[in-house]
């Protein structure tokens, strides 16, 4: 048994289940959930925006500048930061479903919280232009 | 919060056919929201901080990604997919909450219905940039 696995261990966990057994386990499972329901907020929302188009080029130019400014594009961020982690910890529960890496179910989730703070990083870097604009 | 349950529940309460669906549309989700935030809002930084593009998002921009047949692909699949998946990631949650899941038919229909609905509205304004 994984030295880490038993040390993360909170209650003695069945290694056919996904989430139970490790601290970082319940995290994965409750940020995918929060992830995944704030997504869906967005998405209507940002179909809502696009919409706008129906409205004419004019409105839909307005509504975007509006969207892009500073504030917005630090939110964007944060959308991205969400999409990463959800998407990568996703690839994680597949490979688990295929039987893949279940015995290093803590060091997979740091690796997903890792790579999401990397790109999430680099992404800021190459905003900052668009963030401290004017 | 109710314990996280484990893969064999999972497929067992929300069956087999929505469970196996949302991770193939997850996958392929991987692929098409890499592109649509790639385009949307990378691709057109440089020309923003050097001047030579207003915005990363206007009309005519959108217009002209569209008018090519792969970004029109790309754009309805995401629409659809992305749908599918979050609307069928929100009744895998609600099957787990009482009230909705003694309702199953009815909240399945419902949800169905919401992302129909919702589709023909987001085509219509992606159509606004193509036709
Ligand atoms: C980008 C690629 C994506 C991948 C690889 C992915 C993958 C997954 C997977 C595998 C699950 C099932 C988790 C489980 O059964 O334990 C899931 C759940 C979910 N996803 Fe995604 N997803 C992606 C994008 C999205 C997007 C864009 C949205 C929102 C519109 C979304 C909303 C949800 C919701 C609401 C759930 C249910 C969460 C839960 O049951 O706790 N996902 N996702
Ligand atoms: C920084 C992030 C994002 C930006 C700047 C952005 C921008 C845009 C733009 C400009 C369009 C119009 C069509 C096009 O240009 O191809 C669009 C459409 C769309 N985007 Fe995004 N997007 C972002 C993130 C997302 C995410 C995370 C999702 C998934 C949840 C998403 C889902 C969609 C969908 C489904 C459409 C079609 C909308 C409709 O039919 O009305 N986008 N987006």
């Amino acid at each position: 048994m994984a030295f880490s696995f038993r040390y993360l261990s909170l209650h003695p966990g069945n290694f056919q289940d996904r989430y139970s057994g490790t601290r970082s386990g319940w995290w994965a499972w409750f940020l995918q959930r929060l992830t995944g329901v704030a997504l869906v907020g967005y998405l209507f929302l940002h179909i809502a925006v696009i919409s706008t188009a129906r409205a004419g080029a004019d409105t839909f130019d307005a509504v975007l500048i509006f969207l892009q400014k500073p504030f917005f594009v630090v939110l964007d961020l944060f959308l991205i930061a969400a999409v990463l982690y959800h998407a990568l910890n996703g690839v994680r529960v597949l490979l688990f479903d295929a039987g893949i890496a279940i015995r290093q179910q803590a060091l997979m989730f740091w690796i997903c919280m890792l790579l999401t703070a990397a790109i999430t990083g680099v992404a800021g870097y190459f905003s900052l232009p668009l963030i401290f604009r004017e | 919060m109710s314990a996280p349950s484990t893969s064999q529940q999972e497929k067992m309460v929300t069956g087999f056919w929505p469970w196996f669906l949302q991770r193939v549309s997850g996958f392929l989700l991987i692929f098409l929201v890499g592109v649509h935030i790639w385009m949307t809002h990378f691709s057109g930084l440089g020309d923003v901080v050097r001047g030579h593009q207003e915005e990363l998002v206007l009309f005519e921009i959108v217009k002209q990604r569209l008018a090519q047949g792969l970004f029109i692909f790309i754009d309805f699949s995401l629409l659809a997919l992305v749908l599918y998946h979050g609307l069928n990631g929100m009744r895998n949650i609600l099957l787990e909450w009482g009230p909705a899941a003694r309702h199953a038919a009815g909240m399945t229909t419902g949800l169905w219905l919401l992302g129909v609905v919702t589709f023909i509205y987001g085509a219509w304004a992606l159509l606004a940039f193509i036709l």
